[in-house]
């Protein structure tokens, strides 16, 4: 059993490795992840929202509302662990 | 050959770290052990994802000057690393974060009823008892 996951991993390992190949180098300015989008955050971030820091302008102001869906899944997980970790009572079903 | 591997070897790391993690969710036992492969697969995609807004030469998105009145001149797109995967990894920490701890208390449940983590084991109790 354990040397068919470990034959599972290493395949899923060298097709990764693989597909390394097309990756963008390693610290390239040029990559698409740094061309087409995130210029504009980082030019117009600070002006737009009078916030230095751009990490917490897209957080707090861009994606304010994905901020508050996470406050909720920590609130639903918080009452998931107490709805069951809590002891039941004698009698009581559920 | 050297610079090829020098380009690609960030990703290399993540993926052999991403292996130990996937190993360790299929291959072990302990549902303890599952659980710490798998906050180890989301770590090696989480660093991942940072490297990628790496620019070699830039600093911290963090402008120096204020917000306001500063905004003739220009700010240059390859000073600053790419924010936008820190900001999803943000939000990805945070929902490992809930999964985590819903399934460390799933697991305390699993020892009260069974008193043991052990996979097989729990497997052969249900098996005897019928449930």
């Amino acid at each position: 059993m354990k040397v068919i996951a470990l034959i599972a991993v290493i395949m899923t390992g060298t097709l990764l490795i693989y597909g390394t190949g097309e990756m963008p180098d390693w610290g390239d300015p040029n990559s698409p992840a740094n061309s087409y989008v995130s210029p504009r955050y980082i030019q117009e971030a600070t002006e737009k929202t009078a916030t230095p820091n751009i990490v917490t302008a897209v957080l707090a102001d861009y994606r304010g509302y994905d901020t508050m869906g996470e406050t909720v899944v920590v609130f639903t997980a918080a009452l998931g662990c107490i709805l069951i970790l809590r002891k039941k009572r004698n009698g009581e079903g559920g | 050959m050297l610079d090829y591997v020098i380009s690609k070897y960030n990703f290399w790391i993540y993926i052999i770290l991403m292996m130990i993690g996937l190993y360790a969710m299929i291959g072990k036992k302990n549902l303890v052990k599952k659980l710490i492969g798998m906050n180890i697969f989301q770590s090696a995609i989480i660093l991942f994802y940072v490297s990628i807004g790496v620019k070699e030469g830039a600093t911290v998105p963090i402008l120096s000057g204020h917000g306001h009145g500063h905004g003739h001149e220009v700010i240059e797109a390859a000073n600053y690393i790419n924010p936008l995967p820190h900001v999803l990894m943000l939000t990805a920490i945070v929902v490992s974060i809930a999964t985590t701890g819903l399934a460390l208390a799933t697991l305390i449940v699993i020892y009260r009823k069974y008193n043991t983590l052990e996979e097989d084991e729990i497997l052969m109790i249900r098996k005897e008892t019928g449930v």
